[in-house]
C-alpha cells in the first residue's frame, strides 16, 4: 500500500498579529469500505477519521473526516501568529493508528 | 442512408482532417480553470505526493547496490530536460524505451534490483519525480534515424479504425477537439501532463494507463503496460507534440 505522505504548506515565519494560511494535503486512500477488491473480498472502511492541529501547545484546528471524504484530502485553515512554535498535526486513521507531523512557525 | 446521413457523413469526414503542429494545445487547456490553478499550485496538486515518493527513493539505499543519486549527483540540473527526450529508441537494444522503461532498465541492469513493475507505486512516484524536473522544458522527442520505424507504427496506430465503435483515435483527437465526450471535452490526446493524477483514478497513473482507459471506451484491445503498440503511440503523440512544455504532475479529470 501507498505510504502515508503530508505536504504541508504554510509561511517560515510571521509578523505577530498575522493571519497565516496552513494547507494540509496527504496520501491516502480513504477507503469508505464495503467495494470488492480484485481478489472478491470485501474492502474495509479505513479512512483518516481525524485532522487535529495544535499551535504551542494550543488546539487550533480540528476536522472530522467521513467516508465522503475524498481520497488524499487536502484542507485549508487559518490561524493567527501569536508566538514562535510548533504547529503539530495529528491524523487519526481508522483502527487507531495515528501519523504526526510538525512544521514551525517562527514568529517575528 | 438518407440524404442527411450522408451530408452528416461529410462533415464528420470534413472534421476530421489531421491538426496542424501549430494548433495541438495540451491537455491542460481542456481543463476548467480553477483545475488548472489546482494543477499549477504544489500545495494542491496531489501529484506532488508522488513525486516527493519519487524524490525519496532516488536517494535510498536498497542493500549495496548503487543509489540513484550516487550517479545523477545533481538531479535538478543533470536531468533537467531528459523527460522531453523520451520516449527514445535504445541505442543497446535498439528497442524504443520510455521514461518507466529507462527507470526500470537502471534499477535492474545499474543497481541490480528487481524491477519495480510498471505502475507501481514506486515507479510511478520515480517517473513523476524524473518529469518533474523538466518542468516547463518543450518536448524534444526524435521521429528521425532509428525511431523513424516506431514513429510510423505509431502513426498507423493512431490513423487506423479498431474496437466495436471502428474509430480511430484521429477522429476525436483531430476533428472533434473541443467537443464533448459525456460529460468530459475531447482533448488533443497530449500526453504531456502524464504521469498525471487522475481524479477518476483517485491517484497518479502513466499515460498507458490512460492509453488503455482510451482503447476500452472504443472497445478496442487493451495492450499492456509498456507494450510495444502503446510505446510506438506514445512515441508518435510525443512527436506530435513537440514543443509544448512538460507539465508533469499534471491533473487530469
Amino acid at each position: 500500500m501507498a505510504s502515508f505522505n503530508a505536504r504541508i504548506t504554510m509561511p517560515a515565519e510571521a509578523k505577530a498579529g498575522e493571519i497565516v494560511e496552513i494547507r494540509v494535503l496527504v496520501r491516502h486512500p480513504m477507503d469508505r469500505g464495503g467495494q470488492v477488491d480484485a481478489e472478491g473480498r470485501i474492502v474495509p472502511r479505513k479512512i483518516l477519521n481525524r485532522l487535529t492541529v495544535t499551535y504551542a501547545g494550543e488546539p487550533v484546528f480540528r476536522y472530522d473526516m467521513h467516508t465522503g471524504v475524498s481520497a488524499n484530502p487536502f484542507v485549508s485553515f487559518t490561524t493567527r501568529a501569536v508566538e514562535t512554535g510548533d504547529l503539530t498535526f495529528e491524523w487519526r486513521e481508522d483502527g487507531g493508528a495515528t501519523f504526526t507531523r510538525t512544521a514551525r512557525l517562527v514568529v517575528t | 442512408m438518407s440524404a442527411a446521413g450522408r451530408a452528416l457523413a461529410i462533415a464528420l469526414l470534413a472534421l476530421a482532417g489531421a491538426a496542424s503542429a501549430g494548433e495541438i494545445k495540451p491537455g491542460s487547456t481542456f481543463l476548467s480553470a480553477p483545475m488548472q490553478r489546482q494543477q499549477e499550485d504544489e500545495a494542491r496538486n496531489p501529484g506532488w505526493l508522488w513525486v516527493e515518493q519519487g524524490e525519496e527513493l532516488f536517494s535510498r539505499r536498497d542493500g549495496a547496490s548503487p543509489t540513484c543519486v550516487s550517479c545523477h549527483t545533481d538531479p535538478r540540473q543533470g536531468l533537467r530536460g531528459a523527460a522531453a527526450r523520451y520516449p527514445q529508441v535504445d541505442a543497446a537494444s535498439g528497442k524504443l524505451i520510455n521514461l518507466e522503461g529507462r527507470i526500470e532498465q537502471c534499477r535492474v541492469d545499474r543497481q541490480k534490483q528487481p524491477a519495480f513493475g510498471y505502475e507501481s507505486q514506486e515507479l510511478l512516484g520515480l517517473t513523476a519525480y524524473v518529469a518533474s524536473l523538466s518542468k516547463g522544458v518543450p518536448l524534444a522527442v526524435s521521429a528521425e534515424g532509428a525511431a523513424k520505424p516506431f514513429y510510423d507504427t505509431g502513426k498507423a496506430f493512431y490513423e487506423r479504425r479498431q474496437g466495436q465503435l471502428n474509430l480511430a483515435c484521429t477522429q476525436c483527437h483531430d476533428g472533434l477537439v473541443g467537443q464533448k465526450l459525456r460529460g468530459d471535452t475531447i482533448s488533443y490526446g497530449i500526453g504531456t501532463g502524464y504521469p498525471a493524477y487522475r481524479l477518476e483514478w483517485n491517484g497518479l497513473g502513466s499515460l498507458h494507463r490512460r492509453l488503455r482507459a482510451c482503447s476500452l471506451g472504443v472497445r478496442a484491445t487493451q495492450f499492456d503496460y509498456g507494450s510495444d503498440e502503446y510505446l510506438a503511440l506514445e512515441l508518435f503523440l510525443a512527436v506530435r507534440a513537440k514543443g509544448l512544455a512538460l507539465e508533469a504532475p499534471g491533473l487530469r479529470r
